[in-house]
């Protein structure tokens, strides 16, 4: 059933990077919501609370970290940040703001939905 | 170009005289060699800024390619038949070659600005060279090369940056690869230092290849120096391995250099001090 689905939030303005991941979360299962700016995360998460939030940190409108506290106001389960940069400062930024992970895109396909599993089942 | 002439006198002038007259010039000269330096290093940083930002910004879209492939090599939309299974396989070898090449020019670029920091831990040396070597394993395997791994007993465990040592390994290693013809040999070996080196770890990287002429034993380090750099050359890359393996050995306070000449095959080297200052 629908509602039974685990919700997970992809905040990416990037629609092919969106799409890719959109098809390999719907087909393991999950209900996919997805947010290409901080505006429309906002909206979504206050609709809609994910379990767990996919979130770029270059966003048109800000810095994506700056989401990542009123996310988990909102009700969202966990925030695992998803970045091109692949260095100590990043990976130390983005634990600060609240991240549960931090995974350097690009993430082997099979590999980002099983590390999404211990956060949409746990 | 502004080019400050030698002056030949060095006896004290007078400002009125001719000699005066070619000592205000000379400053004026100067000045303006200054002002060029400035122009000319502040447009250096900007290009290695723009370095930064377009290979950041090339990942985004290389993610969707490989990401898309992967979707379709995992059967996740259905089965594919073995011939549509070899093309996908080879946008995703061919999306990851061009990834690590966006990742070397972020690497240059973040060097070039003084950006890259250490994450030091003590580790062995013989772990990497076998890692980097698994890792090239099916390369090596593919050109029938032949590799040998010899750490000296004494060789201590250092403390250093772990990825960025296996980084320099990689690209000597990719290096003696791609210039050692079929059927040649590879070395990768690591032994205590002596004299100045005491107190560091030497590690060697040698080939049976090519080898190459002592006259390009500089340029080879500098940065996108290629020794064929002709539209036709038989070998590519982004010509940065080299520099950022400098850079990485010097950000530890070792140093690196080569021993070849052409026919003779190559001895790269570089030392890693035991210890870093904390």
């Amino acid at each position: 059933m629908a509602s039974e689905q685990a919700h997970v939030l992809i905040v990416e303005d990037n629609e092919l990077v969106t799409s890719a991941m959109a098809i390999l979360f719907e087909s393991a299962d999950r209900r996919v919501s997805t947010a290409g700016t901080i505006a429309e995360a906002l909206g979504v998460a206050a609709r809609d609370p994910a379990k767990l939030v996919l979130l770029d940190l270059t966003l048109p409108d800000g810095d994506g970290l700056a989401l990542v506290g009123p996310l988990l106001a909102s009700g969202c389960g966990a925030v695992v940040a998803l970045t091109g940069r692949d260095d100590p400062e990043t990976r130390a930024r983005c634990l600060e703001a609240g991240c549960v992970e931090v995974l350097v895109k690009p993430v082997p396909a099979r590999e980002l939905v099983s590390r999404s599993a211990v956060w949409l089942d746990g | 170009m502004t080019r400050v002439e030698r002056a030949t006198e060095s006896k004290p002038l007078d400002p009125h005289s001719a000699d005066g007259d070619h000592l205000a010039s000379l400053e004026a000269q100067l000045k303006e060699a200054i002002v060029e330096i400035a122009e000319l290093r502040a447009r250096d940083a900007l290009k290695t800024q723009f370095l930064a930002n377009i290979s950041h910004d090339l990942r985004t879209p290389l993610t969707a390619v490989i990401t898309h492939a992967e979707i379709l090599r995992d059967g996740i939309l259905g089965d594919l038949a073995p011939r549509q299974m070899e093309s996908v396989r080879g946008i995703i070898s061919g999306g990851r070659q061009l990834l690590n090449q966006v990742g070397e020019i972020l690497t240059y670029a973040r060097g070039a600005a003084n950006q890259l920091t250490l994450v030091c831990t003590e580790f062995a040396i013989r772990e990497t060279l076998e890692q980097v070597s698994t890792l090239n394993e099916s390369l090596l395997k593919k050109k029938k090369l032949h590799l040998a791994v010899d750490v000296a007993a004494d060789v201590p465990h250092i403390v250093a940056d772990r990825e960025k040592i296996a980084h320099v390994v990689g690209n000597l290693l990719g290096n003696a690869i791609e210039f050692t013809p079929t059927d040649g040999h590879i070395w990768l070996r690591a032994r205590r230092g002596a004299g100045h080196d005491a107190e560091c770890v030497v590690v060697e990287v040698a080939d049976s290849g090519v080898g190459i002429s002592p006259e390009h034993h500089d340029l080879i380090f500098r940065e996108f120096a290629q020794v064929d750099s002709t539209p036709s050359r038989s070998h590519h890359g982004t010509g940065l391995g080299l520099t950022i393996a400098r850079k990485l050995v010097e950000l530890h306070n070792g140093r690196i250099w080569v021993e070849s000449d052409l026919g003779e095959g190559s001895r790269f080297f570089f030392t890693v001090p035991f210890d870093q200052p904390e």
